[in-house]
């Protein structure tokens, strides 16, 4: 294992007055100014159908992008973005503003709901031997989000790791894949790969300029 | 503080994105429970990740639209997290009468007495882990002999008793339980400290049973006007109690 990076949290990752170049998109994220998805999100805990519509126009093209990035059936992958979205209806309540942004809440409960998926569908025994067959996955992988990555700062940001950092975070979030699984398709130690995990994240974070 | 072997904070990114599965998983939620900066990077590497799940966004059909707003209106909505989280989560019936024991010399040896038997177990057992079992070894013998502790014990609703012994000049509690209820697979007892400003998880508890004894945990952390509460949650833990307190003690 190599350098720690370690950074105090909380430390200098929100630079002053910084609007991000796509600000003005319709992407709910955590940007600066108020958190119009988690005043949503607010009404929808009261049952109010009309947030929870607009909640749903706000999210649901990500929420279905990331699904099918990670599950790849379509008819599965919409399957999956229902039950996440039913979700955020039913759980609204218990969003916490403090704990992050809405946009950070709902698409930790579809990453998760999408690796619970392929988790229990595929077989043990059959995701080892994908992982053994090593190389095609992070190409597969790479090219179906390559296709989709429309967003130039996350491209750029992405640009912005080394190859390892670039491979080991685009495997476990757009794959689905355990750091065990990656450090096989990868071919480098478990170790390596939780650090590059967790550095690759941190570089991204800050070149996103992710307010927290 | 280490680990299986290495640094757990190595941890972070991937946990942030799915990738730890368990028992690795419930592993670092415990060592997240006790370590806000950790729980405050998860969170900043989440919205990271946030940002590229909006990268991958697709138009959705129309009819996923009509089919999921449908649904809503059919679904019952959970209610906010445990009626109204962390406030309400100190009820005043129990404040009124808080049977903090006065320092009860007898009372206080024989939980020492107690607790000494199961950290030396502990200590036992866990012989890859000494550092980790030397340092809280070290932090319960704090607790139990400063100047100010005090001792409480109450009766888990569910069954078992469950005995604080905590300092306010250590900052740290002591936490022991008893035949606590054996629970389903998939859930676990996870300890809670609870304030007006909020309520942080202190931990998950392994090895309920009839004439188990568990602990001592070591709860550092503490503020004035802390409770200490038990709840039933899924086995890799929640960031917030899901059901009501099954004992509460205010400290």
């Amino acid at each position: 294992m190599t350098e720690g990076q370690r950074r105090s949290p909380g430390g200098p990752s929100g630079r002053p007055g910084q609007p991000p170049a796509g600000a003005g998109r319709r992407h709910a994220r955590s940007g600066p100014g108020p958190d119009q998805l988690g005043a949503l999100l607010g009404r929808v805990a009261r049952g109010d159908q009309d947030a929870y519509a607009a909640v749903y126009d706000r999210t649901a093209g990500q929420v279905l992008g990331l699904v099918r990035s990670i599950v790849r059936d379509p008819a599965q992958s919409e399957e999956v973005t229902q039950e996440v979205l039913l979700d955020v209806w039913r759980s609204a309540s218990r969003f916490d503003a403090e704990l992050g942004s809405a946009a950070a809440w709902v698409m930790t409960l579809a990453h998760r709901r999408a690796v619970d998926r392929v988790r229990s569908e595929q077989k043990a025994a059959e995701r080892e031997m994908r992982v053994a067959s090593s190389a095609v996955a992070y190409d597969e992988v790479a090219e179906a989000v390559e296709a989709r990555l429309d967003r130039e700062r996350v491209r750029r940001c992405l640009g912005s790791l080394t190859e390892l950092q670039r491979e080991s975070v685009t495997l476990a979030y757009y794959g689905g894949y355990t750091y065990r699984e990656v450090a096989g398709l990868l071919g480098v130690a478990i170790g390596t790969v939780k650090t590059r995990m967790r550095d690759g994240l941190i570089r991204l974070r800050d070149c996103l300029g992710v307010d927290l | 503080m280490r680990l299986g072997g290495s640094d757990p904070h190595t941890l972070a990114g991937a946990y942030a994105m799915d990738a730890v599965p368990e028992p690795d998983r419930s592993r670092f939620e415990r060592h997240l429970a006790r370590c806000e900066s950790c729980r405050q990077e998860v969170r900043g590497l989440r919205e990271a990740t946030a940002a590229l799940a909006g990268a991958t966004a697709v138009q959705p059909p129309a009819a996923l639209r009509d089919a999921v707003l449908h649904a809503a209106g059919q679904t019952r909505q959970m209610p906010p997290a445990v009626a109204p989280a962390p406030v309400a989560w100190v009820p005043t019936q129990q404040r009124r009468r808080p049977r903090w024991r006065p320092r009860l010399a007898v009372a206080l040896a024989g939980a020492l007495a107690a607790v000494a038997v199961a950290a030396g177990l502990v200590t036992y057992g866990m012989q890859g882990r000494l550092d980790q079992a030397r340092h809280r070894d070290h932090m319960v013998a704090a607790v139990l002999s400063a100047s100010d502790a005090t001792m409480a014990s109450r009766h888990v609703s569910t069954g078992g008793t469950a005995t604080v012994v905590m300092s306010h000049r250590e900052r740290a509690l002591v936490f022991t339980a008893a035949d606590l209820h054996v629970l389903p697979t998939g859930e676990s007892y996870e300890l809670w400290l609870i304030s007006p400003a909020g309520t942080r998880p202190a931990g998950m508890i392994d090895g309920a049973g009839h004439g188990k004894m568990i602990g001592p945990m070591v709860v550092s952390g503490l503020a004035a006007g802390d409770s200490v509460g038990l709840t039933v949650e899924p086995t890799s833990g929640s960031p917030r109690p899901t059901s009501p307190p099954l004992m509460l003690i205010n400290l």
